[in-house]
């Protein structure tokens, strides 16, 4: 196999609790974005993007759904004869095996992988976080600067700092101290996840790690601080523009919202870095003569009858006549039938809500207090249902049809 | 599975079209949206199980090429079998009429020859439709028939196709009579049946051994593959198969403009676009279409990538698209790129690819004759 210059390690395993009935049946990173996008998308995007045509993607949790999505990476135009896309889920070998521990557990399972390559550079990306960025920057720096390790950062406001993996960097970008989500942050530079290695350097230190027994095999908490203290040279790359970790119910629900604005923090229409994925062959949507569509993104193949206000709609979504869907999110193929009322709502893939319900309904509570509800994937709420968003239902709740 | 390969005829040129098909060969011409009408033709091919097909190409056979590559997303990207592009003869002396030359087959016999195939499935492709050909294929097969003609039963009130084929079949489906209807450049009575006829769809199936003697007996050069089919009726054995479903022909500004329309009826759009059977386009990794505050949009085709903020009514609006505020849009085929400027009025028009309407403009045409704006264009 010729020698590549740069591989790309995807971490896709992730579960992504925190967002509930959403990733109950698939992996975070195969989760529906801002229409008909898949979380995955950007990461692998960029990749294309960035020339980087050797990613492997490493998978754990309930993975079917997200590698039937990426395949062999065609739909990123990265289905190369010379590398391309390998799905990596964790393996047995001669003495048992085990489930990837850690993020640098994951990595270290698969040194053999990255070994028949042999890179010059590692990035280690993550799989479940929204952003455009060409990696051939990143890279640049990570040379220029003679770092063994490069760490993306990005400033979040000081009130967030204590939520991410805190840098503390010198006026060359220097990495001093790493401190993963500290109870009084010293600095709001924070790290995106995203890192350069090079390859003899995160060789020796995912062995490293795994021989200390204390270790979470966490690169974040775990690698990137004995690093430091082994005296590396450690980088910061400041990162500007829109990147977003959609973790939990409410951050997944603005970052779609977000999109919705006029002048978006997060540009997807931009023709020269474009967003690919794998989507199903659909007409045109359709828009019927009854219907209200205002202030929304609407996908390749929905049929639209009733009212669509301040909405994101995935391919394939059914809008029945007389309905209304007001700043909601409506995944895959979800259908809602006649006269329905949808509001502040996830709706999950394939989801049916039949006619006459009402979800998200507020009936007097205190509009601060209003939750996004969430209708799981393949669920159908029988005609006639009231999901109310009362006072007392919890801030994001499911439903189960 | 029934063996059998494709062979399309993508070199079908029209000067009925107007600038739609100035620039580009019928295949290559811009519908629904996101398609062209090369798309129904393949997709519907590979959808029947073909993985080998061939194209004969005009000309100009850049937008053709552009728009398919190495046939990637009809699945015909492969080691066995696959896309293969079979330049047409340059038949300058031809009649218009001609469908499916065998001049042009003869010049691409080795695609014929070295594939083992039973069977060949012919097409034009200024057609919009969704078959499986696989239980046509299985007709042939039951009937031993050397040729299958597919064809769709008309009404007398159907309108008018120019040097359109007609046939006329017995009971069990045998072919007797295969004819033309009159041009009617001045006449405005065309020769045809007076009750529900079958018209023949520019579609056959042929075992391909008799597809290559037919060629290799050949000597005209203006010679045509049915033809030379409805000459020999009595020693073939021909049938006549018939397609219940969704038809359209491409061969007016009026037809292109009607059947655009015509997709905003349920039943047709499902019936081509959401059964099993998909018709696969190029893809352009666009974003979903974004709708302003001020949008109003009433029984429409929105393809992705688009950004309405004007009023747009019973329209076929392609991809990327720009409508901005205060415009006006009605009974309009719109295709890619477009950009209409505030507080435009446009009704019964198609604009090609590229075309900008500035800010105020006011274009109107009737509904049998709409306004065609060039590719590029700007008003």
């Amino acid at each position: 196999m010729p020698k590549k210059e740069c591989l790309a390690m995807l971490l896709a395993g992730g579960q992504g609790s925190r967002l509930g009935c959403l990733t109950r049946n698939i992996a975070k990173p195969a989760l529906s974005f801002g229409g008909k996008y898949r979380i995955i998308d950007f990461s692998l995007s960029n990749c294309a993007n960035s020339n980087i045509d050797t990613v492997g993607v490493l998978t754990q949790y309930k993975p079917f759904s997200l590698n039937s999505y990426i395949g062999i990476g065609t739909a990123w135009d990265l289905d190369s004869a010379f590398g391309g896309v390998h799905i990596l889920p964790p393996y047995v070998r001669e003495e048992g095996g085990s489930w990837y521990k850690g993020t640098a557990n994951a990595i270290y399972q698969n040194m053999e992988f990255i070994s028949i390559y042999n890179p010059d550079y590692v990035f280690i990306l993550s799989g479940d976080h929204i952003y455009k960025m060409n990696y051939s920057a990143i890279l640049k720096f990570h040379q220029e600067k003679k770092a063994e390790a490069t760490i993306a950062v990005i400033q979040v406001p000081w009130e967030e700092a204590s939520r991410f993996g805190i840098l503390q960097v010198d006026e060359t970008g220097r990495i001093l101290e790493f401190a993963e989500k500290p109870g009084l942050p010293r600095s709001n530079l924070a790290s995106m996840g995203i890192y350069v290695f090079d390859w003899p350097v995160l060789r020796q230190a995912l062995i490293e790690d795994e021989a200390n027994p204390g270790s979470d095999n966490d690169f974040g908490k775990d690698v990137i601080p004995m690093l430091l203290r082994q005296g590396k040279r450690l980088f910061a790359y400041r990162f500007q523009g829109y990147w977003k970790d959609v973790g939990t119910i409410e951050s997944y629900y603005q970052a779609n919202m977000e999109l919705l604005e006029d002048n978006p923090p997060f540009n997807i229409f931009d023709a020269d870095f474009r967003i690919y994925s794998n989507e199903d062959a659909f007409p045109p949507h359709y828009v019927g003569p009854k219907a209200k569509v205002k202030k929304s993104l609407v996908s390749n193949g929905c049929t639209l009858l009733g009212k669509v206000v301040n909405s994101v709609l995935a391919p394939g979504v059914f809008v029945g006549a007389g309905a209304m869907v007001e700043d909601s999110i409506l995944l895959s193929n979800a259908k809602i039938h006649k006269a329905s009322w949808v509001r502040r709502a996830i709706v999950g893939e394939n989801a049916e809500i039949m006619e006459n319900c009402a979800v998200g309904i507020n009936t007097g509570g205190d509009p601060r207090q209003a939750g996004i509800t969430v209708i799981e994937d393949n669920s159908v709420l029988p005609a006639g249902s009231l999901v109310e968003e009362g006072e007392k239902a919890p801030r994001t709740f499911c439903v189960t049809g | 599975m029934n063996r059998a390969i494709g062979l399309i005829f993508c070199n079908y040129l029209s000067d009925s079209l107007q600038g739609i098909a100035r620039d580009r060969p019928v295949g290559a011409v811009p519908f629904g949206g996101r398609y062209r009408l090369l798309d129904f033709v393949l997709s519907s091919m590979v959808n029947s199980g073909l993985r080998t097909v061939g194209l004969v190409t005009p000309h100009h056979y850049r937008p053709i090429v552009d728009h398919l590559g190495a046939g990637k997303e009809w699945f015909l990207d492969r080691k066995a079998g696959g896309l293969f592009l079979l330049p047409g003869s340059n038949h300058v002396l031809a009649g218009k009429n001609i469908k499916f030359s065998l001049k042009d087959l003869q010049v691409n016999v080795e695609f014929l020859e070295k594939d083992y195939a039973e069977h060949v499935i012919l097409s034009g492709c200024n057609q919009v439709f969704n078959i499986n050909f696989q239980k046509a294929l299985e007709f042939q097969n039951n009937k031993e028939a050397d040729a299958t003609l597919l064809y769709k039963v008309v009404t007398p009130d159907a309108p008018a196709s120019p040097g359109g084929l007609w046939l006329e079949a017995c009971g069990e489906g045998r072919a007797k009579k295969i004819f033309q209807e009159g041009f009617e450049d001045f006449n405005p009575a065309p020769k045809r049946p007076k009750k529900p006829g079958k018209r023949f769809l520019d579609m056959l199936i042929i075992r391909r051994k008799l597809l290559m003697e037919i060629i290799a007996g050949c000597v005209d050069e203006t010679a045509d593959l049915v033809e030379a089919i409805g000459e020999n009726l009595k020693s073939l054995k021909v049938y006549a198969y018939p397609h219940p479903g969704y038809w359209a022909r491409i061969d007016s500004v009026y037809s292109y403009f009607r059947h655009n329309l015509e997709l905003l009826d349920p039943k047709i759009r499902n019936e081509l676009f959401m059964g099993r059977d998909r018709i696969h386009t190029k893809i352009k990794d666009n974003p979903p279409a974004r709708y302003g505050s001020g949008a109003m949009v009433k029984n429409c085709l929105i393809a992705s990538g688009c950004y309405i903020e004007g009023r747009v009514e019973k329209s076929i609006i392609f991809r990327e698209v720009q409508i901005d505020k205060g415009a006006q849009i009605k009974n309009a085929v719109v295709m890619q790129r477009c950009t209409i400027g505030k507080d435009v009025v446009l009704e019964n028009v198609i604009l090609d690819k590229f075309v900008q309407i500035k800010d105020h403009t006011v274009l109107k045409g009737t509904r049998n004759y709409p306004v065609v704006l060039n590719k590029r264009s700007v008003v």
